[in-house]
């Protein structure tokens, strides 16, 4: 469908395209999401339709008068990014059957963890379903970063939030999180993939395919959030690393219903702690006594890991 | 007993927690995640539940749930997820369902901001959700009045059998100041209609559609039932402060922190020999009709002050039924009244006609 995708990318070709996320935004210095939401632009070609959930993304982006985002742009409420963009590619169908606009479109609709696992499912679900030509991105952090560190049905086993603080009756988040990309590619989607900024040819090329795919598409992508994980301002890429090397955050996507892992350790795999280890919100899972913490975490990314290869086995190329 | 400083959400957290309050469900948002997080830390202490739910509409069903089988249960939001709770809200009402509602209201409409206002009077007293239903709404303008209106409320919400509103602001939940935490001799309350297991007695039915066969005019009858419940609410749980209204000429009408920023507009208009006094509704359902009415009777003339382009003013007017003027004074948006605002109003020539901020 695009041109550039035959030529080979490279950062150079990529550091000629504009940036459609401008600095001078009032992110947190070290946040991941606007790392994420740059590479993600980088990879559209046509003109582009964005709309936001509230989150952090939403608010430090558009304090009025002012915009960072060099394209249209919409945010409605927390719930509704995906139903938004429904409305808005449904309009574009309408207008380009009238013959009132002749040009490929592209339509992403983005959340962060909150506004897609949490209160905005329904809608995700939803828009998905119906077949909306759309890609919805989630930039994961694993909170309610914006609202002061609530945790989501993201937020990972034992991590301590302002409302699972970890203390002596209760020791951070109880539940695991919710794996969205799967529930996603259950919703038989055209194309659902995870991402790592970290890894930035991957993250583009998943981009251009899911905005090529016939259909809607889900990427997931991890964002660290300093502020929330209790790490160092530098640590975002590293963490995001350390996340898929400790098959945590597994790269892996899902092009009609075939399964493909993108990346696998293999004997570089890195035990979870690794990737616990600088992160403040993990701290008590250090603690004697709690080793069992440390067990279970790693206990369930092992298991998560050995049944996507399962799935790659069954149901891979 | 000593006093504790401490902020208003947080308060009021501590309130809920003594007067009996053990289930708590919410989701996040500004400016009450105090209350969420200080409950999530306080409740597992004493064997209760706090449930951070997926949104505000599953945290309000999840309220009446928990009421359904009697507990005492609470919720916390802020205007735009008060909003999307206003259809369960009308259900609670429906089923006569005991609720504790906190609004730490915030700018709108829309997103709006995170700055206190007061915009949501209407949300809260006319109805809010479907249905003709009230709410029994108390408007703090303290922190002590936040702590011992929450407790008030866990009571009235059970008495009454009806979802209970604490209608406060980002002001007041975010200020710190002392407050005394009451003990509450808890009370074992009857409930004879909650669904405990109907083990041994016949069953009960807690319901919100009123529409069974041979049962014509079922839902009439029950909305006359719940208007025969809002008119002893009306008759015995109308509460408002009078501050120097004896010989006021000027009588300003203020809720909330609206009222405490007018409270000290009265003292220095006072100070400078103006005869002003303050008329403040603690409970904006019932409204203090008859305390309004009676000021009517002396005052020369009203100011309404409110955080908003003007809600409660309608009351006021209705209450003040022509006898005098009805001006008011406002600022929406999340955008916080002055003293020096409210002198100026106080001092403008034009009152009587004045409907635009006089700034």
């Amino acid at each position: 469908m695009s041109t550039t995708q035959e030529k080979p990318m490279t950062l150079k070709s990529l550091s000629h395209k504009k940036d459609l996320l401008t600095g001078g935004h009032r992110m947190c210095s070290g946040c991941g999401a606007p790392i994420v939401l740059r590479q993600v632009l980088l990879a559209v070609e046509n003109p582009v339709v964005l709309t936001n959930a509230t989150g952090c993304l939403e608010v430090s982006t558009c304090l009025f008068p002012f915009t960072a985002w060099r394209v249209p742009w919409m945010h409605s409420a927390f719930e509704n990014s995906a139903a938004t963009a429904s409305g808005i590619e449904t309009m574009y169908r309408a207008l380009r059957k009238k013959g009132k606009i002749k040009k490929e479109m592209n339509f992403i609709a983005i959340g962060g963890d909150g506004g897609t696992y949490d209160i905005g499912f329904q809608s995700l679900s939803g828009a998905m379903e119906r077949g909306h030509k759309m890609l919805y991105i989630c930039y994961d952090n694993g909170a309610y970063m914006n609202t002061g560190i609530q945790r989501s049905s993201a937020t990972p086993f034992g991590a301590d939030t302002t409302t699972c603080p970890a203390g002596d009756v209760v020791p951070g988040k109880p539940q695991r999180r919710k794996d969205l990309t799967r529930i996603m590619a259950a919703h038989n989607v055209a194309y659902a993939a995870q991402a790592s900024p970290h890894n930035w040819k991957d993250l583009i090329t998943k981009v251009k395919k899911a905005l090529a795919a016939d259909g809607p598409s889900y990427m997931g992508i991890i964002a660290p959030c300093n502020r929330g994980w209790r790490c160092q301002t530098n640590d975002a890429i590293q963490l995001s690393k350390l996340a898929v090397d400790a098959c945590f955050w597994p790269l892996y996507e899902v092009e009609g219903g075939k399964w493909t892992i993108n990346y696998d350790p293999k004997d570089k795999k890195r035990p979870i702690k690794d990737w616990l280890k600088p992160q403040g919100r993990f701290k008590h899972l250090f603690a004697p006594g709690n080793e069992w913490m440390l067990e279970k975490f790693q206990q369930g990314v092992d298991a998560d890991w050995e049944s996507l290869k399962k799935l790659q086995e069954a149901f891979g190329r | 007993m000593a006093k504790l400083l401490m902020s208003g959400n947080e308060a009021l957290a501590e309130a809920a927690v003594r007067a009996g309050c053990r289930r708590y469900f919410g989701y996040p948002i500004t400016p009450q995640n105090e209350i969420p997080e200080y409950l999530s830390r306080r409740l597992p202490e004493i064997g209760g539940t706090f449930l951070q739910a997926e949104s505000e509409i599953a945290s309000i069903n999840m309220v009446f749930g928990a009421a359904a089988v009697g507990e005492r249960a609470m919720t916390s939001s802020s205007s735009p997820g008060i909003s999307l709770m206003q259809e369960t809200i009308s259900f609670l009402a429906a089923a006569e369902l005991p609720a504790v509602i906190v609004n730490m209201q915030r700018g709108g409409p829309g997103l709006g901001n995170i700055a206190p206002s007061q915009s949501d009077y209407f949300q809260a007293v006319k109805g809010g959700g479907h249905g003709d239903y009230k709410l029994l709404v108390y408007a703090p303008a303290n922190l002590q009045e936040v702590v011992d209106l929450t407790v008030r409320a866990f009571e009235k919400a059970d008495e009454y059998r009806t979802p209970v509103m604490i209608l406060g602001d980002g002001v007041l939940g975010q200020m710190m100041e002392p407050v005394e935490l009451p003990d509450v001799k808890l009370q074992e309350v009857e409930k004879p209609w909650a669904l405990t297991g109907a083990a041994g007695r016949p069953a009960r039915v807690i319901r919100t559609l009123f529409m069974l066969p041979g049962e014509e005019g079922m839902l009439e009858r029950h909305n006359y039932k719940l208007k025969q419940k809002y008119d002893r609410m009306a008759e015995h749980e109308t509460m408002h402060e009078s501050v120097a209204l004896d010989d006021a000429e000027t009588v300003i009408v203020a809720f909330g922190t609206a009222a405490r920023i007018a409270k000290s507009a009265v003292a220095i208009a006072r100070a400078e020999g103006m005869k002003v006094g303050l008329l403040r509704p603690i409970t904006l359902f019932p409204f203090p009709v008859k305390a309004v009415a009676r000021a009517a009777e002396r005052a020369g003339r009203f100011l309404v002050v409110e955080m908003n382009m003007g809600q409660m003013v309608e009351d006021v007017r209705l209450a003040v039924n022509g006898k005098v003027d009805v001006a008011f004074y406002g600022r929406p948006g999340g955008a916080v009244l002055s003293v020096e605002d409210i002198l100026s109003a106080l001092q403008s020539s034009v009152l009587p006609q004045a409907e635009q901020p006089v700034k």
